[in-house]
């Protein structure tokens, strides 16, 4: 499996231990661990005070998330000549510093390691079926895609990265 | 019929995670707009006029513009928010 949509924490070494066995040829891996921030809310630039934050609440739309993982997966894999890609994703109740989601990826050659890892977590951002909630003491708050994320994920398609 | 699918403050709006909704004449996903009047709250209906919501059929992101077939699986998206 590529793609686990995790209620629970993970750990990340499984998926670098599952990533070496799965491309024992492979010269580089690179992983991506994004965890959550000690919360200032992120709709505080929004509003002069900063909401409280305790925890996030994600959904996703289960069959849908999987196939738009796995397709993203698959553009990465082709254009960045991936050898294997692992991709984990929280859903449920998460807190503060807590690990949200994993991409890890190997390949021939570092470059494109870092490119693929960094093209699928642009796309998983702007493209995957996650929506997070921002839940505190002042009440919920449903969070929108940020602009820099949506330009980060655009940039992917001007630039047609050559094999490096 | 149409399974309908709604997420995130969409789905808080709708009271429901999903309704089913009769095709009738309903041909494009935005026909909806009126195939949910009266299975949905007001206020949904109201938040979704100005389509900035996102829609997919059968699991594929289609537009507002996707034709709609009996038996479909419609999801009205709000912008992701993952990773």
């Amino acid at each position: 499996m590529d793609v686990i949509i995790a209620t629970e924490d993970f750990s990340a070494q499984e998926y670098y231990e599952s990533l070496r066995q799965a491309a024992p040829q492979a010269g580089a891996i690179v992983m991506f661990v994004g965890l959550v921030r000690d919360f200032v809310g992120e709709s505080a630039s929004e509003s002069k005070t900063a909401p409280s934050v305790d925890y996030l609440e994600l959904e996703h739309y289960p069959g849908m998330t999987e196939a738009l993982c796995q397709e993203i997966i698959d553009q990465a894999r082709e254009r960045f000549a991936l050898d294997a890609v692992r991709v984990v994703h929280r859903v449920g109740k998460v807190t503060a510093s807590e690990q949200i989601v994993l991409v890890a990826v190997a390949s021939t050659h570092r470059v494109r390691a870092f490119e693929g890892a960094e093209f699928i977590m642009d796309y998983l951002k702007t493209r995957a079926t996650f929506w997070k909630k921002e839940v505190g003491a002042d009440g919920a708050n449903w969070l929108g895609m940020k602009q820099a994320d949506h330009d980060a994920a655009l940039r992917w398609e001007k630039t047609d990265v050559q094999p490096s | 019929m149409i399974k309908v699918l709604f997420f995130a403050h969409l789905r808080e709006l709708a009271g429901a995670d999903a309704v089913e909704v009769p095709l009738q004449e309903m041909t494009v996903a935005s026909d909806l707009l009126n195939g949910l009047q009266g299975h949905v709250p007001q206020a949904l209906i109201d938040e979704l006029q100005d389509q900035s919501a996102m829609v997919s059929i059968n699991h594929r992101y289609a537009g507002w513009e996707g034709q709609l077939q009996d038996g479909a699986e419609v999801g009205i998206l709000p912008p992701v928010s993952g990773g």
